[in-house]
């Protein structure tokens, strides 16, 4: 399949089921880009990140305890699956991304490939 | 290539662009300002009401829970690890910061002292027990 057909399909299938869209926070350093996203209710086996090419997909979905016979009386939250996609630039490391979860916050860390990292540059005085 | 190397280690285009062409597909969870920070879900059964609030990356410690009559209020504070010394830039802020607080009104017939509380997966699941006299029963007919 071409990538414009994929992403057109990847598109249809957005539109058939709602998501919500998780807070992020973004950061920017000398030696890479660090993600925190807020994904409340994912648990780690929930939780699906990839890289296609130089799109990042973060997916997760809600997974909450619920007994039998419950009755929704109150809801902020109406959809169950978190959807973001992010555009990497090409300086970035896709195979070095480091992801940490914990309690519903994800720390994405992303590394500038080494021959985008600062270098010192030494001067000889001649 | 000059245009090249300016280009943004990051770009947000494929949202910002799927969310003018497909609004309805993208129903935004709080932190991007238009609604109550924790989101709620409230469900009942016949033993008990369920509160479930969405709030990643807590501790427990810093969230304050209160049964009053029959109102429930959480409140806490939310600090977000400091990214922001000289090194780092931001793109993007939109995860909420700061204090918050919520005021739930509970159905009058719960008993505060049976409430059970967990924090799992960013979640804060809380349940309290409906009265025992509340619940329905089942009554039996006997024929005459």
């Amino acid at each position: 399949m071409s990538t414009e057909k994929k992403e057109l399909a990847a598109q249809e299938n957005k539109t058939e089921v709602a998501t919500l869209v998780p807070a992020t926070d973004i950061y920017e350093s000398k030696e890479g880009v660090t993600l925190y996203v807020d994904l409340p209710g994912v648990s780690k086996n929930a939780l699906d990140i990839d890289v296609d090419q130089d799109i990042l997909t973060i997916k997760g979905k809600i997974d909450l305890t619920t007994a039998k016979n419950m009755q929704p009386t109150y809801m902020d939250i109406r959809e169950n699956i978190f959807e973001r996609r992010f555009t990497l630039g090409e300086e970035l490391d896709s195979a070095g991304i480091e992801a940490k979860l914990d309690q519903g916050a994800l720390k994405l860390s992303i590394p500038r490939l080494a021959k985008h990292q600062p270098k010192k540059i030494n001067i000889k005085v001649a | 290539m000059i245009s090249n190397m300016l280009r943004f280690p990051f770009s947000m285009v494929d949202n910002e662009i799927e969310s003018l062409f497909f609004p309805e597909a993208y129903r935004s969870i709080a932190g991007q300002g238009q609604s109550a920070y924790p989101p709620i879900n409230i469900s009942t059964t016949d033993k008990s009401v369920d509160v479930y609030l969405f709030i990643a990356g807590m501790n427990p410690d810093d969230i304050d829970l209160v049964i009053e009559k029959n109102m429930l209020s959480v409140s806490g504070t939310r600090k977000l690890p400091d990214a922001a010394n000289d090194d780092k830039g931001s793109y993007r802020q939109e995860r909420f910061e700061g204090s918050f607080k919520r005021v739930i009104t509970l159905p009058e017939a719960v008993d505060a002292e049976s409430t059970q509380a967990v924090y799992k997966d960013g979640v804060l699941h809380i349940s309290i027990a409906k009265r025992a006299e509340t619940q329905p029963r089942q009554i039996k007919i006997s024929a005459q």
